[in-house]
């Protein structure tokens, strides 16, 4: 009963912070699954968990109007589930997947309900109802969190002993294979993020970064200062020079040339 | 629009309630309009400074809740601008009201090209790396870290990019979209963004192959040659292949789905 409560709080109040706070990623499994392990009184698997679920769900973000997999419900069940059954990493992993891809379609349904609130807008917009147009805003975050307790609190109180038995019965060979797959699952995310950023013509920036730590083992700040320099060099520098250029070899032909 | 280059007191009043009032951006998102109730919620420190009736409020304030969608750090920037040329109309009666929605709808495209690079594909991945490093061993600092680092560009990003906006409302960036500046930003962010993910793939994906063999009494493990020849060849070429399905338009779910089936397989047969 604790535990289900603190695990729809947690979702709850999460989520209200993230959007009264302009998306500032408090939403995130490595934050996530830290404050469950936080409350549920096992904090050191509970950011060793959400360190795992993180790379997991490196692309699950919402660009645009098309919605990823839920990383919050995923990251706050999935470590929930572990934590309460006694086990560890595999198993979170293992649940966070498909908890994640149910509660997309629950924001799903949560943007199609908010879409009926609009003509409520659009109405005291017309009255300039300033106060009317914030209690709307804010009503439809609270509602998405009111929902966000109910289910959360309803799936630790009647799922535990379900997920108990289920996890009993993983085989072993099962289990080293999720582990294997928690180390290639990042992979995915990645190429997320890399879709819509990614083409020949630029692939060679991501091998750069690649090679950077694969042979030279190179830490992060630095790569991101070489990518920045890089890129300064590329796009400003470069054309800059190419502008002396054509300016020392000032005769009429050859500016019709350079010019862009 | 404005052409001021001081800020007034009650300019930097307006800024700093406007700013206030930009976090709430997404609270009601949903698929008709998108970000907009949030958009026209957070204008209304301007719309109330520059329009005394109430008419003229209305009309503001169902203006921008036309359909509106921007990473959420650079909405403030957009507001700069709708704010800028609001005050220009609410002095300038023959000014076209119309060309506020188009500016929006303009900017939304190469600003959430840039903001989308800098914030999730820069910003996030290397806090993301700083943050997991410690947290991998339960530190708590972890998350901590993530947080601070990522929400001190965020604010900063957030508030000047307001005052920008404003300041030099859409004159400056009109021309800088026609000089190319917005393309050029949005070429280096790219070109940061894909050598970081790069460097992040080669530390976080991880792949081993367990394959070994023994020819006439020599040992041969394959991934210690791997190693020697080009170390992380298989993350590389696994994320490469993600990628090449995701082209092909596979669903991200069906990747994920693939991979842990790819997991399992792989110990059961002893390949990975």
């Amino acid at each position: 009963m604790g535990a289900a409560i603190s695990v729809g709080l947690t979702l709850a109040v999460i989520w209200f912070l993230e959007k009264m706070t302009g998306t500032s990623m408090v939403a995130r499994p490595i934050v996530v699954s830290s404050v469950i392990g936080l409350l549920l009184g096992d904090v050191t698997t509970g950011v060793m968990i959400g360190a795992s679920l993180e790379l997991i769900f490196m692309g699950a973000i919402q660009i645009g109007g098309a919605v990823p997999p839920d990383p919050l419900f995923g990251a706050a069940l999935g470590t929930a589930f572990a934590i309460l059954t006694g086990e560890g990493i595999e198993v979170a992993l293992a649940l966070a997947l498909p908890i994640a891809i149910l509660a997309q379609s629950l924001k799903v349904v949560i943007f199609i309900i908010r879409s009926w609130f609009m003509d409520y807008a659009v109405k005291m917009a017309k009255e300039a109802n300033i106060k009317g147009l914030i209690t709307l805003n804010l009503g439809g975050l609270i509602m998405q969190c009111v929902i966000y307790f109910i289910v959360g609190f309803t799936a630790i109180t009647f799922g535990s002993a379900a997920v108990q038995v289920f996890v009993d019965n993983i085989p072993v060979v099962i289990m080293s294979g999720l582990k294997v797959a928690g180390g290639l699952l990042p992979a995915v995310g990645f190429a997320l993020l890399l879709r819509p950023m990614m083409n020949k013509g630029n692939f060679l920036y991501f091998l750069l970064g690649f090679i950077l730590v694969a042979y030279m083992a190179l830490p992060m700040l630095a790569i991101t200062i070489i990518g920045v320099v890089l890129s300064f060099i590329i796009v400003f520098e470069k054309n800059d020079v190419q502008g002396v250029l054509a300016g020392n070899a000032a005769d009429d032909e050859m500016e019709g040339l350079f010019d862009e | 629009m404005s052409n001021k280059v001081k800020s007034t007191k009650e300019d930097k009043k307006m800024f700093r309630e406007l700013f206030f009032n930009s976090f709430v951006l997404e609270a009601s998102y949903n698929y008709e309009r998108q970000q907009s109730l949030g958009f026209a919620v957070g204008m209304w420190p301007a719309i109330k400074r520059f329009y005394k009736t109430k008419e003229e409020r209305a009309e503001a304030l169902e203006r921008h809740l036309a359909i509106f969608n921007i990473t959420p750090h650079l909405a403030p920037t957009v507001t700069g601008v709708a704010t800028a040329m609001e005050e220009k109309a609410s002095q300038d009666a023959s000014f076209d009201r119309g060309a506020i929605n188009s500016i929006k709808v303009g900017l939304m495209g190469p600003l959430s090209g840039i903001g989308d690079s800098i914030f999730w594909g820069t910003l996030r991945v290397i806090t993301v790396g700083i943050g997991v490093s410690l947290a991998k061993d339960g530190n708590i600092l972890g998350p901590l870290l993530f947080l601070l680092l990522y929400n001190i560009p965020h604010l900063l990003v957030r508030y000047y990019g307001l005052v920008f906006g404003y300041k030099f409302g859409t004159s400056l960036i009109s021309s800088a979209s026609e000089s190319g500046l917005i393309t050029k930003m949005s070429k280096a962010a790219t070109i940061v963004g894909l050598t970081v993910i790069g460097a992040m793939t080669a530390s976080m994906v991880r792949m081993k192959t367990a394959l070994s063999g023994n020819f006439g009494g020599v040992e041969f493990e394959l991934q210690t040659y791997l190693d020697q020849i080009f170390p992380l060849l298989l993350p590389l070429a696994y994320t490469l292949f993600m990628f090449w399905l995701l082209k092909k338009n596979q669903k991200p779910t069906m990747l994920l789905f693939t991979t842990i089936a790819i997991g399992i397989a792989g110990v059961l047969i002893g390949v990975l």
